[in-house]
């Protein structure tokens, strides 16, 4: 499936996944008066439904693994996710314990063994993630600036 | 009174049934009981010299002494003591006596240790808890012999729709936001029953500190990912534990520098939640002014600790960085800015009609409820419960400031809101105490050496309010390390709150507690008549504090 670039207001749908709050209350600052990306038509919604982008924060607890899925599977094509914070990404400090699967790429293993494609991740890092760095994330995605890393290894000679 | 008096109570009331009485400086006065007698100790301690239920924390000590130990920690508040009693377990069937008819605040803490260590509880219903749903029985991660990694593979089940109508109806359907569930039961507009499902957060913490990858000066690190709203609360609250533990000299700097932290991080988290209630009141102006506000109070927490959240700065023995002039006028010119512009906004908040209607004399949680499940914080101060571990049980540099603790008596939802309204300005208050008074010194305790064995409680009063954390120290790092976050302690005072209540108010008092579940809350509404559910209302609750380690 092609997947065309967002071209209006984009929606997002916020998907915890069993983060400890500091990347969402990052992502709830960018939305109040300080940062204030609603004046880009950047929006949150209440249902996975009606969402363009879902901000994914936390590492994927075992618990919270079959509501990803059902959240996910609800989204509409083209599928975008945002990756936020060091837990969305990798999942963080506790990438190996035992109530936890991991961060998002092996949510995406998961997702593809039930047959749901993820048509883009876009990943920002941190701990929590800055306000700037998630608008940053959202502007990557929209292709309006430069993604600055890219996901290839490097092997040394 | 001193520890020798309690002591000669203790030992007059206990002494019949207890085959152990000593004190502890760095924990209290330890009671060691036969499990058979402790439910008459648990009543003596909890009904007869009313000390207050503060958390239980069950270990795996068969390497040690091959039982399973339950020590459950009561605080006699006027005189800042703890006791605690502690009982031993066979190590091949281990079986307690359940407490919670008599300490109905216990009911939690045996769910959780069934789940995580395997300890049965007699004469109670025992059920699935922490663990998904999908956990193979009778792997008990908390135990010593399995591996902290070991990672059973998910499968992934769809329940089908309970029938009936008195049944709740899909707790596992799409739970998209929120991370904790609630259904409510409800006949009409009103609701008659409150059922809570969480821990969707349970990330494996309490493991993780005991495992190689930490150690002691690494723990504080992910005590702060604890929760990400009052974080550095949990690491203050570790490194008081294993100092007080270790007797480690902190130096008194170091103490000043982590109260203003913890005060900052109690305006920031104050801030947000008044935002949040606003908004759950459709009072979205208060929301943004609130956020406005709190914007200020992040760059300060920058400006003194390097990060916005997640400070880092903790370590056992003091801290890492230090406050300069710089900083000071800093701090002050935002608390200057802050007063006035907080003062604006609470005279608003508490005179805009459609918040103090829609608050007045909802989710009431009368005092002898709150008593009996040992609520904490700003709902037990709203229930007319005068609690506050900074003066109850001094940590920090907490003893050389004084403040006013807010006690209000009619535990609705306005007069939750007041208290956290009013520790608002007395937080600022402490802030101005603290710079002035702000000693010199190291950073930094020359000495940090952690013995084996020991037994260590930190308490701090967090925005929520009472966090708790119990160590037994071990080789390099925990032995044990057991979190108690003070909305484990509120969220079944809900049941009460909520019963017999407007369903409109449900998410108000939902969120009144300050609840530690992330982020957006979805409450699923079943109509006991009809058997229709509904979605009432997804709001964006921003109110976690990751209560489930």
């Amino acid at each position: 499936m092609r997947v065309d670039p967002l071209k209006k207001s984009i929606w997002v749908f916020h998907l915890n996944t069993g983060s400890c709050n500091a990347c969402d209350i990052e992502i709830l600052d960018a939305l109040t008066p300080y940062f204030d990306v609603e004046r880009f038509g950047i929006k949150l919604v209440a249902s996975p439904r009606h969402a363009d982008l879902v901000l994914l924060t936390g590492p994927i607890t075992r618990k919270t693994l079959p509501k990803v899925i059902n959240a996910l599977r609800a989204v509409p094509r083209p599928r975008y996710v945002l990756a936020i914070g060091a837990c969305a990404v990798g999942g963080g400090i506790w990438y190996d314990t035992y109530s936890v699967i991991g961060g998002v790429e092996e949510l995406k293993k998961i997702l593809e063994e039930n047959g749901i494609e993820i048509d883009r991740i876009v990943y920002v890092p941190g701990c929590p993630a800055r306000p700037e760095a998630i608008i940053y994330g959202v502007a990557v995605l929209l292709g309006l600036v430069e993604q600055k890393v890219h996901g290839e290894v490097k092997i040394a000679e | 009174m001193s520890v020798e008096e309690i002591l000669d109570i203790i030992r007059e009331k206990l002494g019949g049934i207890a085959e152990d009485i000593r004190y502890v400086e760095s924990a209290g006065i330890i009671v060691r009981v036969k499990p058979v007698n402790l439910r008459e100790a648990s009543h003596i301690v909890h009904d007869v010299l009313d000390a207050y239920f503060r958390t239980m924390m069950a270990v795996d000590e068969r390497p040690i002494n091959n039982t399973f130990a339950a020590y459950y920690v009561y605080g006699l508040d006027d005189k800042g003591i703890n006791i605690i009693i502690e009982t031993h377990a066979d190590p091949y069937t281990p079986v307690l006596p359940s407490i919670a008819d008599i300490v109905p605040a216990a009911d939690w803490y045996e769910l959780e240790a069934w789940d995580l260590l395997g300890i049965r509880f007699k004469d109670r219903k025992l059920y699935r808890f922490v663990l998904p749903d999908d956990w193979p029985e009778g792997l008990y991660p908390l135990r010593k012999d399995v591996d902290y990694t070991a990672r059973p593979s998910p499968r992934i089940t769809y329940k089908p729709p309970l029938q009936g109508p008195r049944l709740p109806v899909g707790p596992y359907h799409p739970a998209l936001h929120e991370p904790e569930y609630f259904e409510l039961f409800v006949e009409g507009e009103r609701v008659v029953d409150v059922e809570y499902n969480g821990f969707h957060v349970h990330r494996g913490i309490e493991k993780l500190a005991e495992s190689p990858r930490f150690t002691y000066q690494k723990v504080p690190f992910l005590a702060e990912r604890i929760c990400g709203i009052c974080g550095f609360v949990h690491s203050v609250a570790y490194t008081l534990s294993v100092e007080n533990a270790a007797k480690i000299e902190v130096p008194e700097r170091a103490q000043y520098i982590r109260s203003i932290v913890l005060e900052v991080e109690r305006l920031h988290s104050h801030l947000l939640w008044l935002g949040v209630a606003c908004h759950l009141l459709g009072y979205d102006a208060g929301f943004m002014h609130s956020w406005r506000i709190r914007e200020k109070v992040m760059v300060l927490a920058e400006l003194l600790t390097g990060s916005r959240k997640t400070y880092g700065i903790n370590l056992v023995g003091g801290v890492r960085k230090d406050i300069n002039m710089d900083k000071i006028t800093a701090i002050r010119n935002t608390l200057a800015w802050l007063r006035s512009e907080f003062a604006k906004l609470a005279d608003l908040v508490t005179s805009v009609p459609q918040i103090v209607r829609r608050a007045r004399g909802t989710g009431v949680l009368p005092r002898d409820e709150a008593r009996k499940l040992s609520v904490v914080g700003p709902v037990a101060r709203a229930s007319g419960l005068d609690r506050d571990v900074r003066r109850d049980y001094p940590y920090c540099a907490y003893k050389d400031v004084s403040f006013r603790v807010p006690v209000y008596t009619e535990g609705d939802n306005l007069a939750r809101l007041m208290v956290r309204v009013e520790e608002i300005f007395e937080s600022m208050d402490i802030i101005d105490q603290l710079l002035d008074k702000l000693p010199g010194g190291s950073i930094m305790a020359e000495k940090i050496e952690v013995p084996e064995g020991l037994i260590g409680i930190g308490n701090v009063e967090a925005p929520r309010g009472e966090d708790i954390h119990v160590v037994i120290t071990g080789r390099g790092r925990p032995y044990r390390w057991r979190v108690r976050a003070p909305t484990y302690q509120n969220i079944p005072a809900l049941k009460v709150m909520l019963r017999d209540t407007p369903l409109a108010d449900a998410p108000l008092t939902i969120a009144s507690i300050d609840p530690c579940f992330s982020c957006t809350d979805r409450i699923v509404v079943i109509d006991l008549k009809t058997g229709k559910k509904e979605k009432l209302q997804t709001v964006s609750i921003p109110g976690g504090c990751g209560c489930e380690i």
